[in-house]
C-alpha cells in the first residue's frame, strides 16, 4: 500500500465530498461552495475562486442571504483583496458581523484598510466572546507587526493550545505563521523548529515547503532554496512561487535561469489584472520592469487597500522610478502607521539613502536591525 | 437528549458539524442488587460511536470521576428561600473549589485498539490495566478487588422522543437548516410548550411533512420567529395535540461505552458511612501539539539539528488534552445549560446557579400552562396563564419567586420499590439533583433516578415531572416522577396522540448481567 500524505488524503476527502453533494437546499449548497473554496485554498489555486464566487452569487439569488453563504462570499472577496466587496458581503445578512467568524473577518478588513487599532480591538472583543484559535492567530500576527513579538508568541501559543488532534492542518498553519514571525526577527532556528512541527503535523503540504524555501533562502542556502522553489512552482499553480524561484536564481547570479520563472510570474499577474482581478497588484508592482507601470499598479492597490504595506509598495515603486521626493512622502505615510516592521524600515532606509538623507537612513537601518 | 449533541462544539444537529467521539451521551449508575462478596456499584459512560461502535478514537481520553460521601442531612425546617438556595450553592462551591480530589478512572485507546484503563486516587492506590475492547474483563486491583470492565460498542440505552423534546422547546436546528453562526435562531422566541400552540406553523406537526425534524429539514423561513396566538391548538374533536409522539428516536442506534462494576470498598474505606457515590464523566481530546510527538519527523528534517519538539508543561497527562464535554445529570446540558461550550463544567457547575434559576423560570412559563390545560397542577407559579408564555429573565432574583417550588419541592417516587431497605432516606429535590452536575448514586436504594440512574429509567418523562406539583394528588395518588408516564392519564385527557411523552422502554432488552447494556445492532 502506498502511504499518502495528510495533504493528499484531505484533498481526496474533499473531492469525494464535493462529488457526493447534489445540493437541493441552501445548507447543502453552502457546504458544497465552502468545500470548493477550501479546495482552492488548500491547493493554492486562487484562479478557481472567481468561478466559485459566481456560483455563490447564484445561490444567494436563489436562496436569499443565508448567513453562512455570506461568510463564504466575504471570505472569497477577502482572499482576492476586494475589501469593500468583503465588507458588503458581511453586511448582507443581519448579525453575521456580530459573531465569529464574521466578527474576526471584519477586523481583518479593518487591518487591510490600515485601521490597525480598530482591528486590534475587533480581535480582542471577538476573543472575549469566544477563545477561537484563528482569532488568537490573527491577533498574534498583528501584535507581532505592531512590534511586540513576545506578546505575539504568547498569543500563538494560545492559538496552538486551542487546537486538537482533529485540526492538524490548522495547527500546522499556526506553526507556519509563528515560524514566519521568528524568521522576521532573524531567529532562524526558532523558525525552523516551528516549520518542523508543521511538517510533522500535516505531511505533504506545499505551504510548508514554501515556508521552508523562504527559510533556506534567509539562511543563505540558496541552491537548496532554488531547487525547492522550482519543485513548488511545478506543482502549485501560484505565480508567486514562479516569482520566488526567479528571485532565488537571480540572487545566485543566474539571470538566464531566473528569466523564465519571472516571465511566467509576470504573465500570470498581468493576465489576472486584465481579468479585472486585484489580488496580484502588489506582486505586479514589484515584478514589472517598467517603473511607471509599477507605480500605476501600486497606486491602484493603495486605492483599494490603504494600509502601511501598500503605501510602502508605492514608495518602493516610486523609488524605482527615480521619483525620490514622492517616494519619501509615500514611505513616511507607511511609517506613520503604528506598525513596527523590519521590512518597512529596510525600505525606508533605502529610500532615504537614495534621497541623500543619510542620517535618517542609518536610523531606519538601526530600527530594522533592532527588530531582528 | 440526556446529553446527546452537546456542547455545541460537537452538536451534530448542525449540518456543518460531524458526529464526534467527544460527544458524551449518558452516564448511568446504580448499586448492584447482588451483594455477594460485598457491595458493588455499576457506572457506565456512553458516547458517540466514532469511528464506529466497538472501535474507539485513539485521540480521546475519557474520565469517570467519582467520590463517595455520606448522605446529606436534610434541613430541619422547610426553608424555600433564595437565601437558603444561595447558601447551598456556596457550600457546593466551597467543596469543589477546596481540596477536593475525587478518584478517577481514565481510558485511552492505542492504535492496536487495546484500552489503557488507569485507576487514580482510590484508597488502595493507583494502577493501570490494559484490556481488549468489546469483551467483559475482570481487572484485579493491587489490594485484591475485582473490577468488571466492558469497553466497546453497544445499543444506545437512551430511549426518548428527541424530536418531541425539540418541538417542545422550539429548537430550530432540529427542523430547519440553521447556520451555526446564527446563534439567535436556535431556541426561537416562541413559548416552550407541551401542547401545540394554535398557529405555531414553525413547529406544529404537519401531516404533509410527517418526517420534518425526524431526519428531514426545511430552509428556515425568514423571521420574525415569534408567536402571536393566544391559545393552545385543538382539533375538530376538541383535543389538544401533544408535542411528543412517544416514539423512540434512538431505536436501532449504537453507542460506544465504558461500563464498570466496582466494589464499593474499592471506592471508599468507609462504605458503611459513605453511602453516596457521586460520579460524572468527561471527554478530552488530544491537543494538536501533542499529537505530533507520535508522528515521525519528515525525513527532510532528519538532516537538520532541530531542537526537541515542544512538550509543553510538565508530564501531567491531562495537560496534553482539551476538555470538550461533561456528563452528570440527564438534561443538565440540553435542558438547563443550553449546550453552551463554556458551560461544560461537570461537577463544578455551581457558577451556573443563577442561570439555573432563570432557565427553570423560563421553562416554567412554557410548561406550566400546558400542564394546567391538562388538568394537572404545576409547581411553577404562572398566574394561571391559560396558554404558554415566552418569558426570559435577566435576574435570578426576579425569576426565583416563580420557580421556588420547582427548585425546592421534594420529588415523589411512584412507590417504595426504590427504597428496598425501607430506610429514612430524604426525597431528592431539583436544586440538589442538578447542582453539582453529578450522578449521585445512593447505595441504599435501587439507584432509580434521581437516586442514581438505572438503564430502564425514563429520565425525560421524569425530568418533565419537575414542573408538576408533587404536593398534589392525581386519582387519589400523590403526583410523582412517573405520573406523566401513566397511560391512564393520557387516556382520560383531551389530547392526541394518547401516549406518554416518551417510550416507556428501550428498543432492545437490557441484559440480566454485566455489562447490562444491550448488544449492538
Amino acid at each position: 500500500m502506498i502511504a499518502v500524505s495528510d495533504y493528499e488524503a484531505e484533498l481526496e476527502r474533499i473531492d469525494r465530498d464535493i462529488a457526493a453533494l447534489a445540493p437541493d437546499d441552501v445548507a447543502q449548497a453552502t457546504a458544497l461552495l465552502s468545500l470548493r473554496c477550501q479546495r482552492a485554498s488548500l491547493t493554492g489555486d486562487l484562479a478557481a475562486l472567481p468561478a466559485v464566487e459566481g456560483e455563490i452569487d447564484a445561490a444567494l439569488a436563489e436562496y436569499g442571504t443565508w448567513p453562512d453563504l455570506c461568510v463564504v462570499k466575504a471570505g472569497v472577496a477577502s482572499t482576492l483583496h476586494r475589501v469593500a466587496d468583503a465588507r458588503r458581503a458581511l453586511e448582507l445578512a443581519p448579525g453575521v458581523a456580530e459573531h465569529l467568524p464574521g466578527r474576526a473577518m471584519l477586523a481583518d478588513l479593518d487591518r487591510e484598510e490600515g485601521r490597525y487599532e480598530e482591528a486590534l480591538r475587533g480581535y480582542e472583543a471577538a476573543l472575549r466572546d469566544e477563545p477561537a484559535w484563528d482569532t488568537y492567530a490573527r491577533l498574534a500576527d498583528l501584535t507581532s507587526k505592531l512590534g511586540d513579538a513576545d506578546a505575539a508568541g504568547d498569543l500563538f501559543a494560545a492559538a496552538v493550545d486551542e487546537l486538537t488532534a482533529k485540526q492538524m492542518r490548522s495547527y500546522a498553519w499556526v506553526e507556519l505563521q509563528w515560524g514566519r514571525m521568528e524568521l522576521r526577527r532573524g531567529r532562524h532556528d526558532d523558525g525552523a523548529d516551528h516549520y518542523a512541527r508543521a511538517s510533522a503535523a500535516y505531511t505533504g503540504w506545499w505551504l510548508v515547503d514554501e515556508h521552508v524555501a523562504q527559510l533556506l533562502a534567509a539562511r543563505g542556502e540558496l541552491e537548496t532554496a532554488a531547487a525547492l522553489y522550482k519543485d513548488l512552482a511545478a506543482r502549485v499553480p501560484k505565480p508567486e512561487l514562479q516569482h520566488a524561484a526567479g528571485d532565488t536564481n537571480a540572487a545566485l547570479g543566474r539571470p538566464e535561469r531566473a528569466r523564465p520563472f519571472h516571465d511566467r510570474a509576470l504573465a500570470a499577474y498581468r493576465a489576472s489584472a486584465e481579468r479585472g482581478e486585484v489580488h496580484y497588484l502588489h506582486h505586479l508592482a514589484d515584478a514589472c520592469t517598467d517603473a511607471a507601470e509599477a507605480v500605476r499598479w501600486a497606486r491602484r492597490d493603495l486605492e483599494l487597500r490603504p494600509n502601511a504595506y501598500t503605501r510602502a509598495a508605492l514608495a518602493w515603486a516610486l523609488h524605482r522610478a527615480g521619483r525620490s521626493g514622492e517616494a519619501l512622502d509615500a514611505i513616511e505615510g507607511a511609517l506613520a502607521s503604528p506598525l513596527r516592521d523590519a521590512r518597512l524600515y529596510g525600505k525606508a532606509a533605502t529610500i532615504h539613502r537614495a534621497a541623500g538623507r543619510l542620517a535618517e537612513s542609518d536610523d531606519y537601518e538601526r530600527r530594522a536591525a533592532a527588530l531582528h | 437528549m440526556a446529553d446527546h449533541n452537546d456542547p455545541n462544539a460537537v452538536n451534530s444537529i448542525f449540518s456543518d458539524i460531524d458526529v464526534s467521539a467527544a460527544d458524551l451521551y449518558d452516564i448511568f449508575g446504580f448499586p448492584i442488587e447482588d451483594t455477594t462478596g460485598g457491595e458493588k456499584v455499576y457506572i457506565a459512560l456512553t458516547f458517540a460511536p466514532v469511528p464506529e461502535a466497538g472501535v474507539f478514537d485513539t485521540d480521546m481520553l475519557y474520565r469517570l470521576r467519582m467520590h463517595a460521601h455520606a448522605r446529606p442531612v436534610p434541613p430541619s425546617r422547610r426553608d424555600w428561600s433564595l437565601d437558603a438556595l444561595l447558601k447551598y450553592f456556596d457550600a457546593v462551591k466551597d467543596k469543589y473549589l477546596g481540596d477536593f480530589k475525587p478518584a478517577e478512572i481514565r481510558v485511552t485507546v492505542g492504535g492496536d485498539q487495546r484500552a489503557r484503563v488507569s485507576f487514580k486516587g482510590f484508597p488502595g492506590g493507583s494502577f493501570d490495566a490494559v484490556v481488549d475492547l468489546d469483551r467483559v474483563t475482570t481487572i484485579d486491583s493491587p489490594d485484591g478487588h475485582a473490577i468488571k470492565a466492558f469497553l466497546g460498542g453497544r445499543d444506545d440505552a437512551f430511549f426518548n422522543d428527541l424530536p418531541g423534546f425539540f418541538r417542545s422547546i422550539n429548537y430550530a436546528p432540529q427542523f430547519y437548516h440553521v447556520p451555526h453562526s446564527m446563534t439567535e435562531a436556535r431556541e426561537l422566541p416562541i413559548p416552550k410548550t407541551l401542547l401545540e400552540l394554535e398557529g405555531n406553523h414553525l413547529f406544529n406537526f404537519d401531516p404533509a411533512n410527517p418526517n420534518l425534524g425526524r431526519g428531514e429539514k426545511k430552509p428556515l423561513p425568514p423571521g420574525p420567529w415569534t408567536w402571536e396566538g393566544d391559545r393552545f391548538a385543538k382539533d375538530a374533536d376538541g383535543n389538544y395535540r401533544f408535542v411528543y409522539s412517544g416514539e423512540d428516536a434512538q431505536a436501532g442506534r449504537n453507542i460506544n461505552a465504558i461500563a464498570l462494576e466496582i466494589p464499593l470498598e474499592f471506592i471508599t474505606r468507609s462504605p458503611a458511612e459513605e453511602r453516596i457515590v457521586s460520579t460524572w464523566g468527561e471527554s478530552w481530546v488530544l491537543k494538536a501539539a501533542n499529537k505530533i510527538e507520535t508522528i515521525p519527523d519528515n525525513p527532510f528534517w532528519l538532516e537538520k539539528p532541530l531542537t526537541a519538539i515542544r512538550t509543553g508543561r510538565p508530564d501531567d497527562e491531562l495537560e496534553r488534552y482539551k476538555l470538550v464535554d461533561t456528563d452528570g445529570q440527564p438534561f443538565a446540558d440540553a435542558g438547563l445549560s443550553e449546550r453552551e461550550d463554556n458551560r461544560q463544567l461537570g461537577a463544578n457547575n455551581f457558577f451556573l446557579a443563577p442561570h439555573f434559576v432563570k432557565r427553570l423560570a423560563h421553562l416554567g412559563w412554557g410548561f406550566g400552562p400546558s400542564i394546567g390545560a391538562l388538568g394537572l397542577k404545576s409547581s411553577f407559579d404562572h398566574d394561571d396563564a391559560p396558554v404558554s408564555v415566552h418569558r426570559t429573565y435577566a435576574s435570578a432574583v426576579t425569576a426565583f419567586p416563580r420557580a421556588r417550588k420547582v427548585i425546592f419541592q421534594a420529588l415523589n417516587m411512584p412507590d417504595d420499590s426504590w427504597n428496598p431497605k425501607g430506610l429514612n432516606i430524604p426525597p431528592r429535590r431539583p436544586f440538589e439533583i442538578f447542582v453539582p452536575n453529578v450522578c449521585a448514586i445512593d447505595m441504599d436504594t435501587t439507584g432509580s433516578w434521581p437516586y442514581g440512574r438505572r438503564l430502564e429509567d425514563q429520565v425525560a418523562t421524569r425530568f418533565l415531572s419537575l414542573f408538576l406539583d408533587h404536593e398534589a394528588e392525581l386519582n387519589g395518588k400523590p403526583v410523582n416522577v412517573e405520573t406523566l408516564g401513566d397511560q391512564a392519564l393520557w387516556d382520560a385527557a383531551p389530547i392526541v396522540p394518547k401516549s406518554p411523552p416518551n417510550p416507556l422502554r428501550n428498543d432492545k432488552e437490557f441484559l440480566a448481567e454485566f455489562p447490562y447494556l444491550a448488544e449492538p445492532w
